[in-house]
């Protein structure tokens, strides 16, 4: 029974892994919105039906793909910090290595934010999303919380950011100026916006509080 | 007419206005913030407008335009108002001509009597700035240009920046073959970012119908967008390095710093790193007269070698561009704003100093024929007696015997002067060398008087071959 259950787990994970693989070619190739289920399901060789037991549509399957690489940006970012950085260099190093690692999935990045991450997004829908939302704020909150800024602070600076961090990756998906360069400056002075927002912020509570 | 700068001040138009602008906003927020734990420092420093010194630096722009349909309509002149307004903000939320405009606004401040001609020239002479790059962002842009981060490329990389460039910055490396390199990188989408705001600028004035004015503002904003895009254009900059280097020998005690082609693209340029410091730390070592004049040599050897062999010219010599080295040779960097001879004005610039020396009948002869002036005409007669002028200053050391001392601060004031007379008599649109050989004497010149050196200039130029017969 125990084997059994070892086999069952295992040849899950296979087909789940499977699934991801054929999506992953299949949006590279043919693009996001033409692909269907049927196709993803049809080339990784299992009913249409089953597809649904790992993901709950085309939009989730695509989110885990695109969060998958970008969880590996969150990897390579703790890689790559120095411990020097500014609050505003810190931010923009973050989501650097977050393009970085979505750069293979350039091609059907858009509809998938679109669809998945958007701010009118419902959540329900795409748990996926919610779930990478809620592990890059915690990479942002510890940038923060370095910085000696509490994450708690604004909700209003919380999803400042979460706008200008959809907004980059969605510029940079489209962007076709020269090595992308567009998308180094919108993100350079994006993180400079935000960590200005922030300080005012700061101020106005220091200020309440001193009355 | 001439203004000083409580008039200029009062000339900006509708303060009130600027003032409500969201650059104002904006620098109110970063005003507030200055206090705060938060590294905007630089951000702080690119966006903080609002000194004295800017506004009258963008005081002056407004008053030499506005000065230019001061006999237009009542209709028309609310009309130009409108739109002058409108190129004012456009031109005060220039982040990257700031530092221009206070440069503007100092020199102003210094000499109120500059004429709004000197102003707009001595606009086209200034570079732009970009923001400062943090290293997370400079390493992107390294790697999406030579295809690896600063890291891997190379050896060892400074992640500090040693020096500002127009529109980057430049930075310490070591290549993996052991050599000290200056590696320069431009800030991303700058170029095109300026170039689309002079478009934007542009648009916005062309209604003013400013006549022969309008025509001189368009030119200087057309020399602004060509310089802006040779100073973008690494590539560019690395082939006149090249040719420049080619120029000079061991024995000569002078460097162009050697270009490295497989770490360097249009927007990174990997340089020899030439040890030394500028102008103003060598004069703090107190050096001798001895030393002053040698150093002094080399700079003039140097221009009249890029020029006359290289057909290289240089647009300024600014300080910035020479290093003392420490090993007692002179270097010469930034090629990024530098224009090759065409025939015809490698032809002129021969026989200007050809005739020159041949005598003031020659040269005045020379002068009548290329300008097509009219000795008889009384504002022609005017202006060939300017160009004698200019010729002496130009030219006046190639007949002076043993060495020239540059150190006489009324020859250097004759100079500008004359420079300012230069756009101010509208010919030097026929000859636009004349502009740059200009622009680059005075900078040559400003150097050579705060070296205080003495230099052999008839016998460096003879050896130089200035006169090529």
């Amino acid at each position: 029974m125990i084997g059994s259950m070892r086999i069952s787990a295992g040849m899950k994970a296979k087909t789940h892994a499977r699934i991801v693989e054929v999506a992953r070619n299949l949006f590279q190739d043919k693009g996001f919105d033409v692909t269907t289920t049927r196709d993803i399901a049809a080339a990784a060789k299992i009913a249409t039906g089953t597809l649904f037991n790992y993901f709950s549509s085309k939009e989730a399957l695509g989110m885990a793909i695109v969060a998958e690489s970008l969880r590996a940006g969150h990897d390579d970012y703790e890689a790559r910090r120095r411990g020097l950085e500014s609050l505003d260099e810190d931010l923009f190093l973050l989501i650097a290595c977050c393009l970085r690692c979505i750069e293979p999935c350039r091609n059907y990045v858009a509809p998938v934010i679109e669809a998945a991450m958007s701010p009118f997004a419902q959540s329900r829908l795409c748990p996926e999303a919610d779930e990478f939302r809620a592990q890059h704020m915690e990479r942002v909150a510890d940038c923060l919380s370095r910085h000696d800024f509490a994450m708690d602070s604004s909700f209003v600076a919380m999803h400042l950011y979460w706008t200008l961090y959809l907004g980059v990756l969605g510029f940079w998906s489209r962007d076709e100026s020269p090595q992308q360069e567009d998308t180094l400056a919108l993100l350079d002075q994006s993180m400079r916006l935000f960590v200005a927002s922030l300080s005012d912020n700061h101020a106005r509570l220091e200020v309440s509080r001193d009355a | 007419m001439t203004l000083n700068v409580n008039q200029l001040v009062a000339e900006l138009p509708d303060e009130a206005q600027l003032d409500d602008s969201p650059q104002r906003a904006l620098q109110d927020l970063i005003a507030k913030l200055s206090h705060k734990p938060v590294p905007v420092g630089a951000f702080s420093r690119l966006w903080a407008l609002g000194t004295l010194q800017a506004k009258v630096g963008a005081a002056y722009l407004v008053h030499w335009i506005r000065s230019s349909y001061a006999d237009a309509d009542e209709k028309q002149r609310q009309l130009n108002e409108t739109h002058l307004k409108a190129a004012v903000k456009v031109l005060g939320s220039m982040s990257y001509l700031r530092g221009a405009i206070m440069k503007i606004g100092q020199a102003l401040a210094a000499y109120p009597n500059l004429l709004p001609d000197q102003f707009v020239d001595m606009l086209s002479a200034l570079h732009f700035e970009a923001p400062p790059m943090h290293y997370s962002l400079l390493r992107e842009f390294v790697r999406k240009e030579l295809g690896s981060d600063p890291e891997e490329v190379f050896e060892s990389f400074d992640t500090k920046a040693f020096a500002a460039a127009s529109l980057g910055q430049v930075h310490r490396a070591r290549l993996k073959s052991g050599e000290v390199v200056a590696v320069k990188i431009q800030y991303p989408n700058i170029a095109r970012t300026i170039q689309s705001d002079f478009r934007n600028m542009m648009a916005l004035l062309s209604p003013m119908r400013l006549q022969r004015e309008w025509d001189s503002l368009r030119d200087q904003w057309h020399d602004i967008c060509q310089m802006l895009e040779w100073e973008t254009d690494y590539e560019r900059e690395a082939s006149f390095l090249k040719r420049a280097r080619a120029a000079f020998r061991e024995e000569d005690d002078i460097v162009i710093p050697k270009v490295y082609d497989e770490y360097s693209t249009k927007r990174v340029l990997t340089m020899e790193y030439l040890d030394g410091v500028h102008l103003e730390d060598y004069l703090k070592t107190n050096p001798s007269q001895e030393e002053r004049d040698r150093f002094g040599t080399l700079i003039m050897r140097s221009s009249f070698r890029i020029a006359h062999t290289a057909k290289i010219w240089y647009s300024d010599g600014h300080p910035g561009n020479y290093i003392f080295m420490k090993d007692g040779r002179m270097g010469v960097i930034d090629f990024g704003c530098c224009r090759v001879f065409s025939d015809d004005e490698w032809a002129y610039y021969k026989e200007v100093g050809v005739t020159f020396l041949q005598g003031k009948e020659a040269y005045r002869e020379t002068m009548i024929h290329t300008h097509g002036f009219d000795p008889d005409n009384p504002r022609d007669a005017e202006n060939i007696k300017f160009i004698e002028e200019m010729g002496d200053w130009y030219c006046g050391y190639l007949l002076h015997e043993g060495p020239f001392d540059f150190s006489d601060p009324a020859f250097l004031r004759r100079g500008i002067e004359l420079m300012g007379e230069i756009p101010k008599r509208g010919f030097y649109r026929a000859l636009p060398v004349d502009t740059w050989i200009s622009r680059h004497l005075i900078g040559l010149r400003s150097i050579a008087f705060r070296l205080q050196a003495r230099v052999d200039m008839k016998r460096l130029s003879e050896e130089e071959q200035l006169v090529v017969d």
